[in-house]
């Protein structure tokens, strides 16, 4: 693999492949070592655009945990649209010697631009409203992890589908992997033409919630609204909201995810979020072991392409 | 690019296309003298001059219909030179084949006062083979609120008004203008396309913008407003011509318009007959162009209603944007597309029999010229020559070589087109093409 830009052009053996070595990898992170020398001789940046507590944290951990050399940039998209180009920013750090770049950028293909446009090997760490390709794969590994397998399972995402890139990159992911997926939400927040992607749409929650096996509920993105999509945070928690009661009422066990961070109280309760249903930390723990396996499939293929030229 | 003046020039053996010259589909030799057509025959007759001194230029075939007209491209000038001035423009038009070419006011200052409108004519000098002819504002400052002075601007030369790129969003606004313009009997040129529909939206609605995850503009901000347009031309009376239809549910509300006997035309741009969304697959800025490639099914109805005469014209689309405005993250870069030297070839190579059809070639020849009341320049004798000799088996590749244009911002941009303009004529000039 020489990036990972998203999930729609990965294909299902690849997916697969990330999923055994990240087992491989948690087994490692519970080890009372947790430190492997694989990407010993290897600089990752991690450029963010965007804020980011978590997945910064979750990737930076990862390559600690590979022994990989790693700096951080952050900076914000406007700051630098005004200033010097995404191109220069990232050529100035590529000209340090980086190998790798992990990169979240506001727009949509930033990634991709990059990868397009340098040597460096490309994670793609969010595009504006496209990909999260490592959270639908950490997403989907924990789905398989919890219930023995993917395919088969139905699963719905909920919530603000429309500026959601974790969505796009859910979608793809358990699709590929033989999952049934529904999407639900407000229907200003739903893209139009989403069906075309196999997915159905529901716009009840408690419908939703009685179908499907896994819910995975994302957050209200206001933010990344720069035009009104719904009345008011009131409303939606009032009527898309989950609650505990709601879970406890379909008398099925059901797979509660968030990718965090959760505003609790409005697309999930405290009570939910905190219930046995939730596999919330789970996700966060297996989100570093996914994230390990990805650097190390990419230095993986950057060793083969070295021995070529050599 | 030669250019020289069109005197003592014979063409040999020229397939001469105009319906309303005698010559009409024949193939011919054609004599030029002081930059006018001297004689006209058939191939397999003498000339009846002396053509001693003569340069002959063998057309071996190829060819030749009155100068290529464009309603509408963005020159950039005054205010955005670096993009493209007035004479790389020109430049680019010469090469691309067209003679003519109606400029659209979104420049800085907009065309939208008597001494800009004299800024663009005083291009029209002796030793340019394109004329320019300017469309003025309609709105000051094409912000669609106050009205500009109209009825001065076309005293000073603007050929028709429009406020190019915006949209004429404010109802009363058009209204006023339709009404206005009616004793002039001036086109008024719109872009259909509902603003609020289309905020922040970076290319077409569809399946291609959800797999991207980019806010799409919907082919429904287009046909609102062409609905709305009509009943207000239904209202107001006068004439409205629709720039650059995109999208294919605009096209039965302008063909009942018209049978419906309302004045009212429509354009298309040899972008939006060529390319789809599905061409953004890679996020490539060169296509990001508004309205938006729509998909093909939008495609394939364009090109039926231009059969059908629903749409009258095809222009070119040209939009310069330097490096700076499109080698960026693609919700960062700017809409538009150069298309004045890929628009026959482009064109040619997606339709190539279709389009040398008398009705198709008219749509970028008399067409253009009938709408704006400009003079139809006719391949006979005794005419000035104003011509387009054209090649369309001719493979060429869009490169550095090819494109005069000041900027680059080619979809085409390194692929190989088939059918290119090889010489043109007009205003005593004679241009041999790269």
């Amino acid at each position: 693999m020489k990036h990972l830009l998203g999930i729609q052009t990965l294909d299902k053996t690849t997916i697969e492949l990330i999923f055994e070595t990240a087992t491989e990898f948690k087994n490692v992170l519970n080890r009372p070592i947790k430190k492997v020398p694989s990407l010993r001789d290897i600089t990752v940046a991690n450029i963010f655009f965007e804020n980011s507590t978590r997945t910064r944290l979750s990737f930076e951990l990862a390559e600690k945990r590979l022994s990989a050399d790693v700096v951080n940039f952050t900076a914000s998209s406007s700051s630098v649209k005004k200033g010097e180009t995404l191109l220069d920013t990232v050529n100035n750090i590529l000209a340090m010697k980086v190998d790798m770049v992990v990169m979240r950028h506001a727009s949509v293909g930033a990634a991709q631009f990059i990868a397009d446009r340098t040597a460096a090997q490309v994670i793609n760490a969010g595009d504006g409203t496209h990909e999260h390709p490592t959270q639908g794969l950490l997403d989907a590994f924990s789905v398989r992890e919890k219930l023995g397998e993917v395919a088969g399972k139905k699963i719905a995402i909920i919530g603000d589908i429309m500026h959601s890139r974790v969505a796009l990159s859910n979608i793809f992911t358990f699709l590929k992997l033989g999952a049934e997926v529904r999407v639900c939400g407000p229907a200003t927040l739903i893209p139009r033409h989403i069906a075309a992607l196999g997915v159905s749409v529901s716009h009840q929650v408690q419908e939703t919630l009685a179908w499907c096996d896994v819910a995975n509920v994302l957050r209200i993105q206001l933010e990344r609204q720069q035009i009104k999509y719904f009345p008011s945070l009131r409303e939606y928690a009032a009527y898309f909201g989950i609650t505990k009661a709601m879970l406890d009422n379909l008398n099925k066990p059901i797979v509660l995810m968030h990718p965090g961070p959760v505003n609790r109280g409005i697309e999930l309760s405290s009570d939910a979020a905190d219930s046995p249903h939730s596999i919330i930390l789970d996700q966060v723990e297996n989100g570093v072991a996914v994230r390990m396996a990805v650097l190390y499939l990419m230095a993986q293929y950057r060793d083969k392409i070295l021995a070529v030229s050599a | 690019m030669r250019i020289i003046p069109a005197n003592q020039i014979l063409i040999q053996n020229v397939l001469l296309i105009d319906p309303f010259s005698p010559w009409h589909r024949q193939y011919v030799n054609l004599a030029l003298e002081q930059g006018y057509i001297c004689q006209v025959s058939p191939v397999e007759q003498d000339l009846q001059i002396s053509l001693q001194n003569f340069r002959i230029f063998p057309a071996n075939g190829l060819s030749m219909t009155i100068g290529w007209f464009d309603l509408g491209a963005h020159f950039q000038d005054p205010g955005n030179e670096h993009k493209e001035t007035l004479t790389s423009g020109c430049q680019a038009a010469t090469q691309g084949g067209f003679t003519e070419v109606a400029l659209l006011p979104n420049t800085q200052p907009v065309i939208a006062h008597k001494q800009e409108v004299a800024y663009i004519l005083q291009h029209n000098q002796p030793s340019q083979i394109v004329k320019v002819h300017p469309l003025a504002a309609v709105t000051q400052d094409t912000a669609g609120k106050e009205l500009t002075e109209m009825i001065d601007l076309i005293h000073a030369g603007a050929v028709g008004f429009t406020d190019g790129s915006k949209p004429l969003w404010n109802t009363d606004i058009l209204l006023k203008t339709l009404q206005y313009l009616q004793p002039w009997d001036a086109l008024l040129l719109n872009r259909p396309e509902d603003t609020w529909l289309a905020q922040l939206g970076q290319m077409h609605e569809g399946i291609q913008s959800t797999f991207l995850g980019l806010k799409g503009i919907p082919a429904l901000a287009e046909t609102l407003m062409v609905e709305r347009d009509i009943n207000l031309l239904r209202y107001a009376g006068g004439k409205l011509h629709f720039t650059q239809i995109s999208a294919s549910d605009s096209l039965p509300l302008i063909a009942q318009a018209k049978q419906a006997g309302l004045s009212v035309s429509a354009d298309v741009s040899a972008l939006h007959l060529t390319l789809t969304d599905e061409n953004l697959h890679q996020l490539d800025t060169a296509c990001k162009i508004s309205p938006p490639l729509r998909s093909h099914i939008d495609r394939e109805a364009l090109w039926q209603a231009l059969a059908n005469h629903t749409l009258d014209v095809i222009c070119s689309g040209h939009h310069p944007q330097d490096e700076e405005s499109k080698n960026l993250e693609f919700d960062l870069a700017d809409f538009g597309a150069i298309g004045l030297e890929t628009f026959f070839g482009s064109l040619n190579t997606y339709a190539p029999q279709w389009l040398l059809e008398d009705a198709m070639l008219a749509k970028f020849t008399s067409a253009p010229r009938q709408l704006l009341r400009q003079p139809l320049p006719a391949l006979r004798e005794g005419e000035k020559a104003n011509f387009t000799l054209f090649d369309p088996q001719k493979i060429w590749t869009v490169n550095e070589q090819t494109i005069f244009s000041r900027s680059k911002n080619s979809p085409f941009w390194g692929q190989q087109l088939q059918g290119k303009a090889v010489a043109v004529c007009h205003n005593g000039l004679w241009a041999e093409l790269d």
